[in-house]
C-alpha cells in the first residue's frame, strides 16, 4: 500500500480480494435485512402480502399480550445470562488456570456435546427430566420423593435448556480473558497484603470484565430468540420474543408483523452491543469481526 | 508472482460460477420434481415408479404448508411439477393461479378413491386437486388416569378441573381454538368477534390443563403416561395406541378437525405428463397399500385399504368410521380474522 503503487495495481487486487466477500455479504445478509425492513411496512389480507404502506405492524408491537411476552422473554434471558456467569466463571477460571493436559480434556468436555444437534440433546433432557424419566426414577427409588416430580414443562426447565445450549458461549470468552491475565498482578496484590478474596474482587474480576460482557451478550441475544428451547422444554406454554415471531412467519400468516418484530429485536441488539462498545468493550470479543 | 495469484482467484471464482449453472442436467427418460411433506412417501415407492416408467424422481420435503407456498412462489414457474398442499391451502393456491386444472381422463385409478373426499368445500369439483392422505384432531386418553366414566366424546370434558396439567395438545392455533368452539356450538372457523371474545374467556379455563404443546411426537407423552389426555392426530394415536393398552381412543361428538393432503399439479409444470404417471401410480391399489403400510395416515383410498390386513382395518385410528369423518371439519381460510387468532394464541401461550 505505498504511494508509488499506481492506482490500477491497487485497485484491481483489492476489488477481486474484497469484492467476493463485499457480494457475499450484500447479498446474504444486507439485502434479506432491507427486505425485512420493507416487508415490515406492508399490509395482509389475512393470507397473502399486500402491497400497502402501514405503520399499524409498528403499532402492534405495543399491544399487551406481546409486552408482556417480551417482559417473560427478558426475564428468561436475564436468569439465563446470570447462571451462566455464576456456572461458567469458576469453569473458565479453573480451566485457565490448569496444567496443558487437564486444560485440552476440558475443553475437550465443553466442545464435544457441540458436535452433536441441539436439538437432539435437548430431546435427551426430555427422557432424562420426564416422569418416567431417569431422575425422577432414581430420586424415587432412593426415596427422596415418593411422586414424581414435575420438572419438564416449566419455566425452570427452559432456563435449563437455554443455559445448557448456550452456556460454551460464556465460558470460551471468560477463559479467553483469565487465561490472558498477567499473573504478576496477582503476585503484587498478594505483596501488598490482599487476602485471596479480595485479590478476586479487586484485581482478578475487575481485570476479566470485558469476557463477562462479551459473554453475556453473546447469550442475553440468542437466548431471546431460541424458539425450539420454549417449545421442546417448555412444551410452548412460555412464549418468548423468537416463538411470537415464528408464529408470525408460519401459523398467523402474518409475514409484516413477523418483520416488525424482528426490526425491534434487532434494534435491541443494536442498542446492547452499542453500549457495550462505548463501555470499552472489543468487537474482537464477541467475534463478530 | 501477484498477478499469478490473481488470476488463480479469478479463474476459481470463474469454476465455481459455472457449476452452479452446470447443475441441473436432464435424464433421458424425463424427471419429475416432486415436492411432498418429510416422511409422507415411502422411497420404495418411488423406486418403483422410477422403475416401471424410466422417470427420475427428484424429490424435495417440506414441513409445512407455508413453507411450501413460500417456496412455489419464489422459485421460477414450474421449478416444481407436483405439490402436496393441505385442504386450505388448496384453496389458496388454486385462487393465486399456481395449480393446474386436472385432465381426469389421464387418471384411471381416480374411482379407488372413496367418493366422500371428492369435491371438498376447497376444491368444490375436485378440479385440481386429488386426495392422498390425512388425518383427524382425535382425543386419546389413558383408561386408567381419567375420571370414571369419562369417554371424551365431549370437548367439555377436557376443560375439567381434574385434568390439571395433564393435557398435551396440537401446537396449532387453529385446532384449540376450533375445538373450543365447537364446544360451545360455535363454528370451527368462527369468525364472529364477540363470539372469538367469549371463545378466549373459554380458553383460560383450558389453559392450566396443557401440560404440553407438541405437534412432532405427542404419542410419546401419552405412551410414557407423562399425560393422561391427548389431542393429537390420527396417525400419531394410531402408533400410540399399539404401543400402550391403556389408552383408548374417542371422536367427540361435535366434530373433529380434519386435514387432507392433496396431490396437485403446479400451473407451469414441465413435466406435467410425468406428473399424471406419477400421481396415477399413487392411486393404484397395490401401490397404495405399500404408502399406507408404512405411513398409517387416514387413506382416501378405498381400494388401497381393502387390500390391508384386518389389525389395520380394525384400528379405529386409521380407519376413521365415516359417519365421524362427515361431521368432522377443515380449517378455511378466515382472512383478516386470522389477527385475532394470533392475540388470543399469544394470550393463550404467554
Amino acid at each position: 500500500m505505498k504511494r508509488s503503487y499506481r492506482a490500477r495495481n491497487k485497485t484491481i487486487p483489492l476489488l477481486t480480494t474484497v469484492s467476493p466477500v463485499a457480494i457475499w455479504l450484500i447479498l446474504l445478509v444486507a439485502a434479506p435485512l432491507l427486505y425485512v425492513l420493507f416487508l415490515s411496512f406492508l399490509s395482509t389480507d389475512g393470507y397473502n402480502v399486500v402491497f400497502l404502506f402501514t405503520l399499524d405492524n409498528y403499532k402492534n408491537l405495543f399491544n399487551p399480550t406481546y409486552l408482556e411476552i417480551y417482559a417473560n422473554s427478558f426475564l428468561i434471558a436475564f436468569f439465563t445470562t446470570a447462571i451462566c456467569i455464576l456456572v461458567g466463571y469458576p469453569f473458565a477460571y479453573h480451566m485457565a488456570r490448569a496444567g496443558k493436559r487437564k486444560k485440552t480434556v476440558m475443553m475437550v468436555m465443553l466442545m464435544v456435546p457441540f458436535w452433536t444437534n441441539s436439538l437432539i440433546r435437548l430431546n435427551g433432557w426430555k427422557t432424562l427430566l420426564g416422569k418416567t424419566g431417569f431422575v425422577n426414577t432414581f430420586l424415587q427409588n432412593l426415596g427422596i420423593i415418593r411422586e414424581p416430580v414435575e420438572i419438564l414443562y416449566t419455566r425452570g426447565a427452559v432456563l435449563l435448556g437455554m443455559v445448557y445450549i448456550l452456556i460454551p458461549y460464556m465460558i470460551l470468552p471468560l477463559f479467553a480473558s483469565i487465561d490472558k491475565l498477567d499473573h504478576s498482578f496477582l503476585e503484587a496484590s498478594n505483596d501488598l497484603g490482599a487476602n485471596k478474596v479480595k485479590t478476586f474482587l479487586h484485581v482478578t474480576l475487575p481485570l476479566t470484565f470485558a469476557g463477562i460482557f462479551s459473554g453475556s451478550i453473546m447469550i442475553f441475544i440468542p437466548s431471546l430468540g431460541y424458539f425450539f428451547v420454549s417449545d421442546i422444554m417448555g412444551g410452548g406454554k412460555s412464549q418468548l420474543i423468537g416463538n411470537l415471531i415464528e408464529t408470525q412467519f408460519k401459523a398467523g400468516n402474518n409475514w409484516p408483523f413477523g418483520a416488525s418484530l424482528s426490526m425491534m429485536l434487532i434494534f435491541l441488539i443494536l442498542i446492547m452491543v452499542t453500549v457495550y462498545k462505548k463501555s470499552g468493550g472489543d468487537m474482537e470479543d464477541l467475534g463478530v469481526m | 508472482m501477484k498477478r499469478g495469484k490473481v488470476f488463480l482467484l479469478t479463474t476459481v471464482m470463474a469454476v465455481f460460477v459455472l457449476g452452479l449453472t452446470a447443475c441441473g442436467g436432464g435424464n433421458k427418460n424425463g424427471t419429475l420434481n416432486l415436492f411432498i411433506w418429510t416422511e409422507y412417501i415411502p422411497d420404495s415407492v418411488i423406486e418403483g415408479f422410477e422403475e416401471e416408467t424410466g422417470i427420475n424422481v427428484e424429490m424435495q420435503t417440506y414441513s409445512g404448508n407455508e413453507e411450501m407456498l413460500a417456496k412455489v412462489q419464489g422459485s421460477n414457474p414450474g421449478t416444481y411439477d407436483i405439490v402436496v398442499p393441505s385442504d386450505y391451502m388448496v384453496e389458496n393456491m388454486i385462487s393465486q393461479g399456481l395449480l393446474m386444472e386436472l385432465d381426469k381422463s389421464k387418471l384411471t385409478n381416480l374411482e379407488n378413491l372413496d367418493p366422500a373426499y371428492l369435491n371438498p368445500s376447497y376444491d368444490p369439483e375436485s378440479e385440481y386437486s386429488v386426495p392422498y392422505m390425512g388425518g383427524a384432531g382425535v382425543i386419546i386418553y389413558n383408561k386408567n388416569m381419567v375420571e370414571p366414566g369419562a369417554d371424551f366424546t365431549d370437548y367439555d370434558e377436557l376443560f375439567q378441573p381434574a385434568y390439571e396439567n395433564s393435557i398435551v395438545a396440537l401446537d396449532d392455533f387453529r385446532s384449540i381454538i376450533g375445538i373450543t368452539a365447537l364446544s360451545m356450538g360455535y363454528g370451527f372457523n368462527e369468525t364472529d368477534e364477540t363470539k372469538l371474545g367469549e371463545i378466549k374467556e373459554k380458553m383460560i379455563v383450558l389453559k392450566p390443563n396443557i401440560k404440553s404443546f407438541d405437534s412432532d411426537s405427542p404419542k410419546t407423552l401419552m405412551i410414557t403416561e407423562e399425560t393422561a389426555v391427548g389431542l393429537i392426530w390420527s396417525g400419531e394415536a394410531a402408533l400410540a395406541l399399539a404401543e400402550n393398552d391403556n389408552l383408548d381412543i374417542a371422536f367427540p361428538d361435535k366434530g373433529m378437525y380434519l386435514f387432507l393432503d392433496n396431490l396437485c399439479i403446479t400451473k407451469d409444470a414441465k413435466n406435467a405428463e410425468n406428473a399424471y404417471q406419477f400421481i396415477d401410480y399413487v392411486l393404484n391399489a397395490e401401490v397404495n397399500k405399500e404408502i399406507s403400510s408404512e405411513f398409517p395416515y387416514l387413506n382416501p383410498n378405498t381400494a388401497g385399504v381393502a387390500l390391508m390386513d384386518d389389525a389395520y382395518k380394525n384400528n379405529k385410528a386409521i380407519v376413521i368410521p365415516p359417519e365421524e369423518i362427515a361431521k368432522g371439519y377443515y380449517v378455511q381460510n378466515i382472512g383478516k380474522t386470522v389477527d385475532i387468532y394470533n392475540e388470543i394464541w399469544a394470550e393463550f401461550t404467554k
